[in-house]
């Protein structure tokens, strides 16, 4: 999967800048989120993935405004969400913002009609005359036209679901939140609203979803995980599949940036241990350089792959070499030979997953006699 | 609790604390089928149910999943509509009530209260609370909020009144669903397994809460698979394959 591309902060619909937040509890002060920097723009597919306790729950209500951070700003849609009086915020969340919830959370004793006229009622955006109007037109298109006058309780979990995200539209927000939203539902039902999400990205608005579930968090085109109340780096998540959330956080915090010119060498075998790289931009070609003299390039590797000395060092025959394209620049994640090493040595877990993956790859190199086109260097 | 003050009587509201007339049913079901129609044909869920509940029972709707128990609450209500027989809840046919009839009737008598609370997350506990009010006029103005301010109290969640439902625990939160059923000082409150996601500790509260509504008057059908709770109700309908059975051999304890 190609990894997002960098966000311009100006044009963004939601900006995280350096939002902690920190719970009292009786066992002292609980850090649910630890600096958090993040930016979502118009029209993205996000997913927000953690396990329970990681802090995602507590992210998404920051930017729902149900929650306060204890520093840091959020704004969403051009309005620091956090100075805002109570009413203030109830009229903004009721133009910006749809939210969908895991148990639905239809109101009981009203049709799904009326529940999808509720937020209307509330904003004064649409007259009283149209809204009647909009929300069948809503219910038409997740699928509801002819359960509108039923209750709530007379639907299947997966109508609630539908009329709730109905309902979540109903002042056409730009952004709609959803918690955990198919974490009731059979599998028909979630691809069903899955879909949906779809043609709501495709109509141009912001859909972000938060949950534990990888299979759900794959159908979103960017995926943010996080772990322990940070985030992890997005392209390292992408490159390194095969390690669990607390050895990417690891990975992401030893990280540091690094530039190249177009043609730059990246690291070679015989230039010493090179620790890890994990491309973020630009294009950098494997090369194969022979005792020969001759070189010649196996692969090129894009945004979302990496490399690490563990392929270098076990390529006997030859210099293994990366280097950055000619025509443009690389932008590469870096973990140094010391702090790679350090980070297998905390974890044999990571280092068997990323040793195996190596292996792999460096079969791949022997056997190959033509450089190929293949893609056996992507995950 | 003071909540009989703030009785509303109209001409098709049912009576309550005070005026109950307790040797009369104020439930009654009479020979009541309902079939699902499936792709497998049609599924019998409730196969011919006669049952009499009185005034100021808190009655128990105990068996397995799939038993009907949701399916017979929701026909109470008027939720959903029965294939073949009666319901009567004091003088109205529920059975005989169209869409909008039915709307009217349960804004008046009936108070529900679902497992999963269904608070509005985006409006504060008070706000809930008023929601009710405000769709069937019953309260207006200040006086609605001072009501929904009292039910809370009652309650013992007066102080978060300005919350946001994510913002107190799950237990809070069912007897928020709890004050907002009250609204509209209801004397019949459907409860489809109220406390399935709470602990057993806040579950006991949700009883302690049914019990004092009871001892008011008011009348409480509970669905709940948990049969250990039978103790709790005074009164119990077992369903088994959509039939009202006795208890069953196997003793819970």
């Amino acid at each position: 999967m190609a990894p997002a591309a960098k966000i311009d902060l100006s044009c963004a619909l939601i900006q995280i800048e350096n939002v902690s937040k920190t719970f009292k509890t009786p066992a002292g002060d609980f850090p649910a989120l630890k600096d958090i920097n993040l930016c979502f723009g118009q029209a993205e597919y996000a997913s927000i993935m953690g396990k329970s306790g990681s802090g995602k729950s507590t992210l998404i209500n920051m930017i729902t405004g149900i929650d306060h951070p204890s520093s840091g700003t959020v704004r969403v849609a051009d309005h620091d969400v956090h100075h805002m009086n109570e009413s203030q915020l109830a009229d903004w969340r009721g133009r910006n913002l749809g939210i969908v919830f895991q148990f639905f959370q239809l109101l009981p004793m009203l049709s799904v009609l009326e529940n999808t006229m509720l937020p209307m009622d509330f904003c004064n955006q649409y007259a009283p005359a149209e809204r009647e109007n909009r929300a069948r037109l809503l219910l038409d298109m997740v699928g509801l036209g002819a359960e509108a006058n039923k209750l709530p309780a007379a639907l299947s979990g997966g109508q609630q679901q539908l009329a709730a995200i109905a309902r979540a539209l109903a002042n056409d927000p730009p952004l709609l939140v959803a918690d955990e939203p198919t974490g009731n539902l059979d599998s028909r039902s979630s691809t069903r609203i899955l879909d949906l999400f779809d043609e709501l990205v495709s109509q141009n608005k912001t859909v972000i979803i938060v949950t534990h579930d990888s299979s759900l968090a794959e159908r979103a085109s960017r995926r943010v995980l996080i772990s322990d109340g940070m985030l992890i780096d997005e392209t390292m998540a992408d490159a390194l599949p095969m390690l669990g959330h607390p050895q990417l956080l690891r990975l992401s915090q030893l990280a540091v940036n690094r530039s190249y010119e177009p043609g730059a060498i990246l690291a070679r075998h015989d230039n010493g241990k090179t620790g890890l790289f994990v491309i973020t931009q630009g294009q950098v070609e494997a090369l194969r350089i022979f005792r020969s003299g001759e070189s010649e390039v196996c692969e090129r590797l894009g945004p979302g792959t990496y490399f690490s000395e563990l392929e270098l060092e076990q390529d006997e025959r030859s210099v293994l070499a990366f280097r950055a394209v000619s025509d443009v620049p690389v932008e590469a994640q870096w973990v140094s030979h010391e702090a790679f090493y350090h980070f297998l040595g905390e974890s044999n877990a990571a280092e068997n997953a990323l040793r195996k993956a190596a292996t792999e790859r460096f079969g791949h190199i022997h056997r190959q006699v033509q450089p190929r086109k293949s893609f056996w260097w992507r995950r | 609790m003071m909540m009989t003050q703030n009785l509303i009587t109209t001409p098709n509201k049912l009576p309550v604390a005070g005026q109950a007339q307790p040797d009369r049913p104020l439930i009654r079901l009479r020979q009541v089928t309902k079939n699902y129609r499936t792709a497998a044909g049609d599924f019998p869920a409730l196969r011919g149910i006669d049952l009499d509940l009185y005034p100021g029972e808190l009655v128990g709707v105990l068996g397995k999943s799939g038993a009907g128990k949701t399916t017979l609450v929701n026909l109470i209500s008027g939720v959903d509509h029965l294939t073949s027989g009666e319901i009567w809840v004091g003088d109205t046919a529920v059975h005989q009530l169209n869409e909008n009839q039915a709307a009217q009737w349960r804004s008046r008598n009936l108070g529900v209260v679902y497992q999963s609370f269904q608070l509005m997350p985006t409006l504060s506990l008070l706000d809930n609370v008023l929601l009710p009010m405000d769709f069937t006029g019953l309260y207006r103005g200040k006086s609605s909020a001072r009501h929904a301010l009292e039910i809370l109290r009652q309650m013992e969640l007066e102080e978060h009144a300005g919350k946001l439902p994510s913002n107190i625990s799950g237990g809070q939160q069912q007897r928020v669903a709890i004050a907002r059923a009250l609204a509209n000082d209801p004397p019949v409150i459907v409860a489809d397994e109220p406390t399935g996601r709470l602990d057993s500790i806040t579950a006991e509260t949700i009883f302690e809460i049914f019990e004092g509504l009871v001892h008011q008057g008011r009348t409480i059908i509970m669905v709940t698979h948990d049969a250990s709770f039978a103790r709790r109700f005074t009164r119990l309908v077992w369903l088994a394959d959509g039939q009202v059975v006795d208890e069953p051999q196997f003793q819970i304890d």
